[in-house]
């Protein structure tokens, strides 16, 4: 399994900690939109965040 | 007389408060065009027509009377159908909300109705409104009033608001915007299309797809309209925790018409190159337009347009999850195949994901505060592509072919994320006569300079005045 990659094992194993009872045919339909996701998510990684913290809305002043 | 359907809010509320017309005849006259028209443009998936005419004839007797009258007086509207309205069926686009009747209006529904607009109906959406195509397969796909025999995307996911407003099926529409769901339909369709500063409008009564990216706004044909709903329905709600306590400005004594010495900043790079040759052309001409009227106009990139997708695919994907967990265990087979696939892949975007991705929203929204530090607006095309056929899945941008979901939210996206005002506004028209969209993005709580820069470009041009020949 590449960084990339995601095996059905690892799937259904995430799937029941989220409390979903997903079949394995619905799991193999979802690898490839999850292995997707998760690539473009490897971005977030390597931004230099600082200081950052998460902010939703501007505050009234 | 114009034609009632074709009358702006602003004018109909005009010739109501001077007894020129009747509330009841500007009512009738946009349920006889939603009767002739909605089964071919399917922007409406309820229709209030008794309620509408109840409300109509109640507010002919105020005038009558002489009763005080508030800014939208007998003037018809219609909610994208997520607002909750109190005995009328709110569906979010679903099956699964098929049947559900709220007990109360919406924050924003209660606003509009005590500023005197009425209710004509429920609009069409994405299911749950998660989808910028606007596609439903359960209440038919809403249609493109431009799309001159080709079916089209209204664009989403306010689709119906689009469609409605675009074809004189309301004089004004409320959508919901969390990555681009206003100002998209509104550039497809050729109406304006306000997303307001988030906490600057209630989201309370409205559902959600990703809370901390939900914005609520005005869909209408022209700018003023625009800031007389923001008007109306803006300013702090205790029910709405993020909603602001700033004052609310009077927007539509606002738009004096007068650009002179706006700093407007076109934003360069991917939102230029990015666009299709037609599209950038369009939104150039718009510049030099602004330009022409006193406008210092200059260009300027973000930054950090890169971590957009990315930080938005993880924090909506999250949140859309956190609110459907419940049904997508237990009623999956009511969604639509391709939004339950979309929802569930939020199960594997972890805690530590959604916050790091929160946390770069904090650059996006540095970044985009940094190029209106010195400028006053961003001016930006609303989408890359004009309205693509409803079974175009790859349409070509300026730098290549890409999915057209991507491809419409590519533009507004990045102002869900910074919570910037953003305006679309109609700026040109292709080749083969669909309108194509421009958005103005001001600072902070600053709608008074967006409106009043879309009002100024509107009074410069006529592309908001064209209407689509419907059979």
């Amino acid at each position: 399994m590449t960084a990339d990659t995601v095996d059905l094992d690892t799937l259904r194993r995430v799937a029941c900690l989220a409390g979903f009872a997903w079949t394995d045919t619905e799991l193999d339909d979802l690898r490839p939109l999850v292995e997707e996701t998760q690539h473009l998510l490897r971005a977030l990684d390597t931004v230099p965040l600082g200081d950052a913290e998460p902010v939703t809305q501007y505050r009234a002043v | 007389m114009v034609d009632l359907h074709w009358a702006s809010m602003s004018e109909l509320a005009r010739m109501i408060a001077t007894k020129t017309v009747s509330p009841v005849e500007v009512v009738r006259a946009h349920l006889d065009r939603i009767a002739s028209l909605d089964g071919q443009l399917r922007a409406y998936i309820t229709v209030c027509e008794d309620a509408a005419l109840q409300a109509a004839r109640a507010a002919e007797a105020a005038v009558v009377s002489g009763q005080p009258l508030g800014p939208l007086h007998g003037v018809p509207y219609a909610l994208k159908d997520l607002y909750d309205t109190a005995g009328v069926r709110t569906t979010g686009g679903s099956r699964i909300l098929a049947e559900r009747v709220p007990a109360r209006d919406a924050t924003v529904a209660q606003r509009l109705g005590a500023a005197g607009a009425i209710l004509l109906g429920k609009l069409n959406m994405a299911e749950f409104a998660y989808g910028p195509e606007g596609l439903n397969p359960h209440y038919g796909h809403a249609r493109n009033p431009w799309d001159g025999g080709v079916h089209r995307l209204a664009g989403g996911s306010s689709s119906g608001a689009g469609a409605a407003v675009a074809a004189g099926l309301a004089a004004g529409a409320l959508g919901s915007d969390t990555g681009g769901s206003i100002r998209i339909p509104a550039s497809l369709c050729g109406i304006t299309g306000l997303k307001p500063t988030y906490g600057r409008v209630s989201r309370a009564g409205v559902l959600p797809l990703a809370w901390s990216l939900d914005h609520v706004g005005p869909m209408t044909r022209t700018a003023v309209d625009c800031a007389l709903m923001l008007g109306a329905m803006a300013g702090y709600d205790a029910a709405d925790a993020s909603s602001s306590v700033l004052p609310v400005p009077d927007y539509v004594a606002a738009l004096t018409g007068e650009i002179k010495g706006l700093r407007v900043g076109l934003l360069g790079g991917v939102f230029l190159d990015g666009a299709a040759p037609g599209v950038r052309a369009a939104v150039r001409a718009a510049a030099a337009t602004l330009a022409s009227a006193g406008a210092a106009v200059d260009e300027v990139r973000l930054e950090r347009t890169d971590l957009v997708a990315a930080a938005a695919t993880a924090i909506v994907g999250a949140e859309a999850l956190a609110y459907h967990g419940e049904w997508l265990r237990t009623r999956a087979a009511e969604y639509d195949p391709a939004i339950a696939r979309r929802l569930r892949v939020g199960a594997f975007i972890g805690g530590a994901q959604y916050v790091r991705a929160q946390r770069v929203r904090a650059l996006v929204r540095e970044d985009v505060d940094a190029a209106l530090a010195r400028r006053d607006v961003l001016l930006a095309p609303g989408t890359p592509i004009a309205a693509p056929a409803l079974d175009e899945r790859q349409p070509m941008l300026g730098d290549g072919p890409a999915d057209v979901r991507a491809a419409l939210i590519r533009f507004t996206r990045p102002f869900n994320l910074s919570g910037h005002p953003a305006c679309a506004v109609p700026c040109g028209f292709t080749a083969a006569g669909l309108p194509i969209g421009m958005q103005l993005v001001g600072r902070p709580f600053d709608e008074v300079t967006v409106l009043r820069a879309a009002d100024a470009f509107q009074r410069l041009t006529d592309f908001h005045a064209r209407r689509p020949v419907l059979a």
